[in-house]
């Protein structure tokens, strides 16, 4: 153990070395004088007996190095040193520091921000157990008739047999969407919808409760006593967080059901605030399985394939298309869908702009380099070691990067609550936290060592390489040395400026297409219009010669007393409000056979509908009171229309069948043609790709004609459309007290929630862009205002020959222009090939558009001439006389 | 003074472990002239030698040191031998001396006694 104590005391010495110094000269000095002493007293005259001491010591500097060296840890020492140093020159070139580490910072902090938000996305998403395997599936109708694209949502006939003919999942789970009533003993309101679910459910995710327990196989059974599992946030926001609310009696849709478990607060399946038991032979609505171990989602959808074609044919009226296939997804696609793209897209936009901002430091930190050569090749002729020059390089840019990677970090931690607060709610699951957790914080310091590497690599190659001799012989100014570092820097720079061309015009195509987007003539007017939906109790359900006349009769009243209100301009009753939700029918017209798919969007709508939109008449009539009374299958439709299915001609009087409508388990008018009375303007409504806005061929019929649609109400005000909600609901109420309010907003409210996707979008990717110019900016700055200094004497020797100031102006300008045009042309050449990832994000612009590429191109050469503005003003004021001293 | 022989690295250790036990506490010098005065002047220490080698045996905490006044009254650290260092020198002088037995054994060209 000896060993240890020694290097425990070698250690320790390492902090007291002044007082261990001072011990250690007075103890040598000491001998002397004993051994000096010594020798007088044998006869030796005072001058030899000096000398015989200090030989036989073996001279007192090199005996204090040997003692020094067993004293400390030597390797920490020069560690320390080369530590110490490091801090000192860097404060000493604040400067030059402080743009590095900024140039670092944010490098670093914004790939640790995008790296926190894909590890959280992708790989640590959902609380559930092996969520990697779970899969949805649906139908797709691949036919061009039938009025439907696909479902997810399965019969009770179909949930069994997906679930017990499968040859591909381990277990499987059903649920349903649920809506109840609660009575609280004053009152009863509707909860957040809830689902039933399979009593495996739990387990199947594998979830332990917060409270209570999860469902047993015996809940489902007719007999037990009904139960049910309240989820974290309502239990917060109806009760309280009160435990005490455990195994207690709801009355939910007038009959007690015990609660008995309360789940985490990271547990949210499918959106449900509470969860009913439902056995596994009643159990319809969308399934999703655990794939066994080693099978992929492709080989499930063809097993379930053949399932869905036996069900076909066993029972041929059910609704299957004639021809549709399975189509499987991983429950994460289902929930995040193309935010995936996005988000990768992202990612490699800040990997872009890592990289920007290591050449930056690289570029700093060569330059500087340079600067030092002399102070470097004289440290290596007096015998410093290769090693030890190389170590002291990078000891200086690991602190840079160690300061750069706290202050990334500490950037990371707030650019990310807003990069949280950016994303727009409901893209995705809410079970994904979006967090730095211990994995960032090891990548942000993997980033750390990496962009150490990179930054010092540039620098040591930069000076281990060449003959130190020739370096230190020659003045500093080494012509050919010059030429070549000149030449790496600028090609970092060149580099630089490529990439941010990339970054920036990617940044610019989304800029445009998001102006586009939310700039677009949508052919009416979406300001102060106010909708809300009705949740009808079941009364409203039974019986479908009942329902149809009850809710006709409903609408009538509730648009008679909404139209009363002060400061209602126009109200309307439609199936759903514009521009972002619609529904679409497959269109047939008599004597107009195609092979195509005629793509019709409709709304069942009250005559209000064309007010409220303003939408004139062009031709024809619009539905009058009486045509809405007599429930007449009438139809208007859009100029579109007409244009696309009527070319030259005039359709009204014609014949429209809406196939959507003959769903068997509709109340809608099967098998009926619907009479064209009147043509109006088009207006645009949310393209099939979810991102820009388009015509399309409209139809619209009146809603009385059937019971099945929603309801959705909009009214158009004079002023704020909010204030007059509780008005409304006062209105409803006296017409019918069961009736409830389901949901409500605006239109540009509504309108204004699409928009934050893309506007995250153009946020963060602009960002990004944003400070990759900056740090451009930096690096042509850094490399312009080190040629000049370097060609100071040039320029001395031209101003005394005669060069004016233009002359000297453009000598520079040409330079760095000659530097950003390289750097413009890769990063265009390279923009247009990578833009294409951008594709799916960039909607109703090219992706290689010319203006874009224009204006960024423009930009980009003019920031950067800026950024030499400054070196070449200075090199115009070179006072020849001082230059040629320079030297 | 070409026939003296250096010391060998590792046995100045012992030596100075010896000196100190037979002596008591002692300053660097007065160490350095003891071995050179008991090995009969037929080893010659580098002095500056000397002091990495105290400095290790402190180390490891088989000596110890402390601030006194020589005889004729000059300031000198003394060195001591500590418990651990008496052990110690137990230790590698029964080493040594096994060593230099089995060495003169084998040397000697005797079988040994069975």
């Amino acid at each position: 153990m000896s060993w240890l104590r020694a290097t425990f005391v070698r250690f320790r010495s390492l902090f007291r070395k002044r007082q261990l110094d001072r011990e250690l000269n007075a103890e040598l000095t000491g001998h002397l004088e004993l051994h000096i002493a010594d020798n007088l007293r044998a006869g030796m005259t005072p001058e030899a007996a000096r000398r015989d001491a200090l030989l036989k010591l073996g001279g007192v500097e090199q005996t204090k190095e040997s003692v020094r060296d067993r004293r400390g840890i030597s390797f920490l020492e020069t560690l320390l040193q080369d530590f110490r140093y490091a801090l000192r020159s860097l404060v000493k070139n604040r400067a030059l520091s402080f743009v590095a580490i900024f140039a670092l910072a944010l490098g670093i902090g914004a790939t640790t921000v995008m790296f926190s938000v894909v590890y959280n996305v992708f790989f640590d998403p959902l609380p559930y157990k092996n969520f990697n395997r779970y899969v949805v599936f649906g139908i797709q109708n691949l036919a061009n008739v039938g009025g439907w694209k696909g479902r997810g949502f399965f019969s009770l006939e179909e949930v069994r047999a997906f679930r017990e003919q499968n040859h591909v999942f381990e277990e499987t789970i059903a649920h349903n969407g649920y809506r109840l009533l609660y009575d609280n003993g004053k009152y009863t309101h509707h909860w957040p919808r809830g689902e039933e679910v399979t009593t495996n459910t739990f387990e199947f995710l594998g979830v332990p409760p917060l409270l209570g327990r999860t469902f047993s196989e015996e809940d489902s059974r007719p007999a037990a006593p009904p139960v049910f599992i309240m989820n974290y946030r309502l239990w917060q926001s109806e009760f309280g967080g009160d435990p005490k609310i455990l195994d207690t009696v709801f009355i939910l849709d007038g009959k007690p059901k015990t609660l008995v478990g309360i789940m985490p607060q990271r547990f949210n399946f499918f959106g449900a605030s509470f969860w009913l038991p439902v056995s596994d032979t009643k159990a319809s609505g969308s399934v999703v399985g655990r794939l066994k171990p080693g099978v992929r989602a492709q080989t499930a959808a063809a097993d379930l394939d053949a399932i869905a074609h036996r069900l076909q044919k066993e029972n041929p009226q059910g609704i299957f298309p004639d021809k549709f296939s399975i189509v499987p997804e991983t429950l994460l696609d289902s929930f995040i869908g193309g935010f995936r793209k996005t988000l990768y897209a992202l990612l490699a936009a800040v990997l872009l702009l890592l990289l920007i901002a290591c050449s930056n430091v690289a570029n700093l930190l060569l330059l500087r380099a340079t600067v030092r050569e002399r102070e470097i090749v004289m440290r290596a002729t007096l015998g410093a070691s290769r090693f030890r020059l190389i170590r002291q390089l990078l000891a200086e840019s690991f602190v840079l990067a160690a300061v750069a990677s706290v202050a990334g970090c500490v950037l990371a931690y707030f650019a990310l609550k807003v990069v949280v607060a950016l994303i727009p709610a409901g893209t995705l699951p809410e079970e994904v936290l979006i967090r730095m957790n211990v994995p960032i914080l090891f990548a942000a310091l993997g980033l750390t060592l990496l962009t150490t590497v990179l930054s010092g690599l540039a620098p040591v190659l930069h000076i281990m390489s060449g003959d130190l001799q020739s370096r230190l012989t020659g003045s500093g100014r080494n012509v050919e040395g010059n030429l070549r570092h000149g030449k790496l820097r600028s090609s970092l720079v060149i580099g630089e400026v490529a990439l941010s061309i990339v970054l920036l015009i990617g940044a610019g195509l989304l800029m445009r297409s998001f102006f586009i987007l939310t700039k677009a003539d949508l052919g009416f007017d979406p300001q102060n219009v106010l909708y809300f939906r009705l949740a009808l109790p079941k009364a409203y359900n039974t019986n479908i010669d009942v329902t149809r006349e009850k809710k006709n009769a409903l609408t009538r009243q509730v648009l008679e007393r909404m139209q009363g209100l002060p400061g209602v301009t126009s109200v309307s009753e439609s199936m759903l409000e514009p521009p972002l939700r619609y529904d679409w029918s497959d269109t047939i017209i008599p004597g107009k056979p195609h092979t195509e798919r005629w793509e019709t969007r409709f709304e069942v709508c009250s005559a209000g509908y064309f007010q409220i939109l303003g939408l004139p008449l062009l031709h024809g009539r619009l539905f009058s009171e009486d045509d809405v009374n007599a429930n007449r299958h009438v139809m208007v439709v859009n100029e579109s229309f007409s244009r696309q299915y009527f070319p030259n001609q005039d359709p009204i009087g014609h014949q429209v069948k809406l196939e959507v409508l003959d769903r068997p388990f509709l109340d809608a008018p099967h098998d009926t043609y619907f009479e064209i009375i009147g043509i109006v303007p088009d207006y645009k409504t949310l393209d099939d790709d979810g991102r820009s806005w388009r015509a399309f061929p409209q139809t619209f019929i009146p809603y009385s004609v059937q019971g099945f649609s929603h309801r959705t109400y909009m009214a158009r005000t004079f002023a704020d459309p909010k204030v007059l909600l509780k008005n409304i609901q006062q209105e409803v109420r006296a017409i019918d007290p069961s009736v409830e309010i389901e949901t409500s907003g605006t239109l540009t409210a509504s309108l204004n929630e699409f928009y934050r996707r893309p506007q995250f979008e153009v946020l963060t990717l602009g960002t990004f862009a944003f400070i990759g110019l900056v740090l451009v900016v930096i690096g042509i700055f850094g490399v312009m205002a080190h040629s000049v200094s370097r060609q100071t004497h040039e320029i001395g020797i031209r101003i005394a020959l005669g060069a004016q100031r233009t002359d000297i102006l453009s000598m520079v300008f040409v330079k760095s222009l000659r530097i950003i045009a390289a750097g413009v042309a890769i990063g265009l050449l390279a923009s247009y090939e990578s833009s294409r990832f951008l594709a799916s994000e960039v909607s109703g612009v090219s992706i290689s558009d010319p203006s874009t590429y224009g204006v960024v191109t423009f930009i980009v050469v003019a920031v950067g001439l800026l950024a030499c503005y400054l070196p070449a003003r200075r090199a115009t004021r070179v006072d020849p006389m001082i230059a040629l001293r320079y030297e | 003074m070409g026939d003296k022989k250096d010391v060998w690295q590792g046995t100045l250790a012992l030596m100075v472990l010896k000196t100190l036990e037979a002596l008591g506490p002692l300053h660097g010098y007065g160490i350095a002239r003891r071995i050179e005065q008991t090995s009969g002047d037929l080893l010659s220490v580098n002095y500056g030698t000397l002091y990495p080698a105290l400095l290790k045996l402190e180390q490891e905490g088989y000596i110890a040191s402390e601030w006194g006044v020589s005889d004729n009254n000059r300031k000198a650290k003394y060195y001591k031998l500590t418990r651990a260092g008496r052990k110690q020198l137990e230790r590698e002088a029964r080493e040594w001396q096994q060593t230099t037995a089995i060495l003169a054994r084998f040397l000697s060209g005797k079988e040994p006694a069975s």
